[in-house]
């Protein structure tokens, strides 16, 4: 025999209460009632029990996902790609509280969202019984019931002065929790997806060739001069100064030391183009825009020590000014290596 | 003792007391309170989604306006992609100007919304009920403006990705140990936790839309709804997880502007490396996000017309609770004041300087709207329910607040260790442009989320209507506060 649903339609909580208990009283299984209402009645107003809530699971379980990121951002990644700052470690306690706390938050929060959406079977995918006047403040009892105690029933929701009775084919109502969860499954995937494939590009697990020289990242020029004149009344500090239109500080006597600090600030500043070692041409060699920079062990033997200094501090044609980067020091030591350069080209030169 | 104060007919229709005493004590009762004042959902519903379907010639006009300032905010953004950010008045030593302080400022009237909804919603207070949601609103769009400012600040935008945790051969990867880094998960945290318990709260009001209106409206709310009907079980669900949410989301947000404050803080840049200036953001933006919601809620009230929801006792509790941050911001200010002020390094002194000297008119400015204005006024019931007087103390916070932000990002950067260092900063009209255009960006969001979404929860007001009643005590009737749950 098929089953009937029910939905009766009340103004006053008493009265649904009242309701409830008679339908009880008419066998009917408590789980086969449910009340509607634009209000939060907790349950209890109307005899019933509360329904049973699962939220833990969700809640633990986004926690432990928070946790589980931070611990990816904080002690895995610094393990794959080591960036050694300010003499912290790598994965020091302090951060990586805030990212521990801010990711179990976030999760926490996502996670409580879901189990609410899937305990409620959110989307509805399917029909319901329901009646547009329940937002309106009544209150809407559903009973779902065999044929002959539907009746009894629907005599019940009269006597108490029911509004409004709809009677439907139970059938007319089948559970959409299929549809919904298979929405929410290939949603999850499809999130997944979304989320990793970025992660197998940034952390290599597939490779594809980034640009990583600087001579093939376009170069934009600072937008005002190095550096602001100095105040009328400031005081020059100790050490060398370079004043533009002066002549250049004392040179540094070319001890070994020297020479040996000017050959590890070559390394830095000046081998990408110019190359360093057996490598006679810089990185940059090749690029269009740097195509330029020339053997410096011929150039070098043509100037004199002011001029090469005047070139790594001022720049010249397209190698840029090195003046911030190098103390007028540095560059003496930089000229001291370079005529090491032209020295031992000139030797081997005689030698053959 | 135990009978039921509502036997017969809806909680809406329950007559009033016969004795002539008690019945005047009721009616008044109702005048002022909103729980006590209940009338028929079908009627307030119909109320609500009529102010929210009006769109008159001036409801457009503001639009337009609006529109006009946000276009000339996006043509200025883009002149400055195209020649950089030396078009403003920014360069060393004062790096982060008016965008920095936008960010902070933006992210501070954010604050409110949640502490409104969630912690009051904690302590259940019931005042909170028909603002809760233009609150949230607030913090939804001003954490939007704000996410802007990062982008804008780094005048190039096409190396934003250098902002997300991914590694890179570079050796740059901007890794958790850096504070623009926590600030920028906390921020993440608070948008998406503050969006879902927004929206989570907006659930039985889009089905109440979804069954009273028609057309493209019905489509989007229907969607909108998830089919929510109302059932005992849902109702349990949607108390319960906003319950979880509240209390993630409070600490978060005591998170998100304490991490802001961190990215000042955790620089050796005098005045700014101190260890109070977490909880003296945090409360700066508790009050700047008050003083935003009180605005926010005359301006409803007045242009929709919601005189019926949000009531003189509404303006009242968030005048108390204004003056209490006022007291609370006093004292942060002055406790960090004074630490500087009595260990006389040369930096702070500088800086001292610098703000009771040239930058004196904006620091007693800030001063006389942050300190003297509310405390002069907002002692009085008189004012703290009278609109107008209310939206200028409001309006004047603002003020205050915002050359707070200003002066602690531009003017404190002005001076610092090495005096060849120093500058003076004066914005230029980019700048002010972005700004002005920023803060239109808020308002035109917010103008078009009042007609999309009901800007009052009716359900939360429906629910406190529908359970708190007051009580005869001897000859007096009183409030009472039921605990239903």
């Amino acid at each position: 025999m098929a089953d009937l649903m029910l939905l009766g339609l009340f103004d006053n909580v008493e009265i649904v209460a009242d309701v409830v208990d008679d339908v009880r009283a008419l066998g009917v299984d408590d789980r086969q009632v449910e009340v509607l209402s634009n209000v939060p009645y907790p349950a209890k107003f109307f005899g019933r029990k509360a329904a049973r809530l699962w939220f833990l699971p969700f809640a633990v379980g986004g926690a432990l996902l928070g946790a589980l990121t931070a611990f990816f951002i904080s002690k895995i990644t610094p393990q794959l790609y080591p960036v050694y700052v300010g003499g912290q470690a790598l994965t020091p306690v302090p951060p990586a509280a805030i990212m521990y706390f801010e990711f179990v938050s976030l999760f926490t929060m996502l996670g409580s969202f879901l189990g609410f959406i899937v305990q409620n079977r959110f989307p509805v995918m399917s029909p319901r019984i329901y009646d547009e006047r329940i937002t309106d403040g009544y209150i809407g009892v559903t009973v779902r019931a065999s044929l002959d105690v539907a009746e009894k029933i629907v005599e019940v929701f009269e006597k108490h002065g029911s509004h409004v009775v709809k009677r439907e084919d139970a059938a007319n109502f089948p559970s959409g929790n299929r549809r919904t969860f298979l929405l929410w499954g290939v949603a999850g995937v499809a999130g997944l997806v979304m989320a990793a494939a970025p992660l197998l590009l940034t952390y290599d697990v597939i490779r594809i060739p980034w640009i990583d020289k600087m001579a093939h990242t376009v170069s934009v020029g600072y937008q005002e001069g190095p550096r602001r004149a100095a105040p009328a009344a400031a005081i020059p500090l100790q050490g060398p100064v370079l004043i533009n239109g002066q002549p250049a500080s004392e040179p540094l006597p070319a001890t070994e030391n020297s020479i040996r600090r000017g050959e590890m600030l070559y390394a830095t500043n000046c081998a990408i183009c110019h190359g360093y070692g057996a490598e006679k041409e810089g990185a940059t060699v090749g690029n269009a825009y740097f195509q330029e920079a020339p053997a410096l062990e011929t150039v070098v033997a043509e100037l004199s020590d002011s001029e090469i200094f005047l070139t790594i501090t001022n720049g010249k044609n397209r190698m840029p000014s090195l003046a911030e980067n190098l103390t007028p020091g540095e560059t003496w030591d930089i000229v001291n290596y370079l005529r090491t350069l032209s020295a031992d080209a000139t030797s081997n030169a005689d030698a053959s | 003792m135990l009978e039921s104060s509502a036997t017969q007919g809806p909680y809406w229709e329950q007559p009033l007391p016969e004795d002539e005493h008690l019945r005047h004590q009721m009616e008044h009762l109702r005048e002022e309170h909103l729980l006590f004042d209940p009338r028929p959902p079908a009627e307030l519903n119909k109320y609500v989604l009529a102010a929210m379907k009006k769109t008159g010639p001036r409801f457009w006009l503001l639009v337009l306006g609006l529109g006009g300032m946000v276009s000339v905010f996006l043509v200025t953004w883009l002149l400055q992609m195209i020649y950089g950010i030396g078009i403003t008045g920014l360069n060393r030593s004062v790096m982060w100007g008016p965008y920095i302080a936008n960010l902070i400022y933006f992210i501070g009237i954010g604050h409110a919304g949640t502490f409104i909804s969630a912690a009051l919603r904690m302590m259940r207070m019931d005042f909170r009920r028909p603002i809760a949601r233009a609150a949230e609103t607030i913090t939804l769009f001003g954490l939007a403006t704000a996410g802007l400012f990062p982008i804008i600040h780094v005048g190039r935008v096409w190396k934003l990705f250098y902002m997300l945790p991914i590694p890179n051969q570079r050796g740059l990867w901007p890794n958790y140990r850096s504070a623009l880094f926590w600030d920028m998960s906390a921020i993440t945290t608070y948008i998406i936790g503050s969006t879902l318990f927004m929206y989570v709260a907006l659930i039985p009001d889009f089905a109440m839309a979804r069954d009273h209106t028609s057309g493209w409206r019905k489509k989007l709310y229907t969607a909108l709804a998830l089919g929510w009907r109302g059932s005992e079980g849902e109702w349990h669900r949607l108390e319960t997880v906003s319950n979880l949410l509240s209390f993630v989301i409070v600490p978060v947000m005591f998170s998100v502007h304490t991490g802001v404050s961190w990215n000042l803080s955790m620089s050796l840049q005098p005045g700014w490396h101190s260890a109070i200036f977490g909880p003296f953001f945090v409360v700066g933006a508790l009050y700047s996000g008050v003083a935003a919601v009180i605005l926010v809620m005359i301006l409803v009230r007045q242009a929709m017309g919601m005189g019926y929801f949000i009531r003189k006792e509404h303006f009242n509790a968030m005048g108390i609770f204004l003056l209490i941050l006022t007291l609370t911001w006093i004292y942060f200010y002055f406790a960090e004041w004074i630490t500087n002020w009595y260990g006389n390094l040369p930096p702070e002194v500088a800086i001292q300087r610098q703000l009771t000297g040239p930058l004196a008119p904006l620091f007693y400015g800030m001063l006389f709207c942050n300190i003297i204005v509310p405390l002069a006024t907002l002692w009085s019931r008189r004012i703290r329910t009278n609109l107008k007087a209310l939206f200028v103390v409001a309006l004047i916070i603002q003020v205050g607040m915002y050359l707070e932000r200003i002066l602690i990002v531009a003017a404190f950067l002005s001076r610092n260790e090495l005096p060849f260092n120093w500058v003076d900063y004066v914005p230029r009209l980019p700048e002010i442009l972005i700004t002005v255009g920023a803060m239109s960006f808020l308002v035109l969001m917010y103008t078009l989320f009042t007609r999309v979404a009901p800007i009052i929860p009716v359900w939360e007001v429906y629910e406190g209507q529908a359970v708190q009643s007051p009580r005869r005590i001897g000859r007096a009737v009183v409030p009472t506060r039921t605990e239903a749950h």
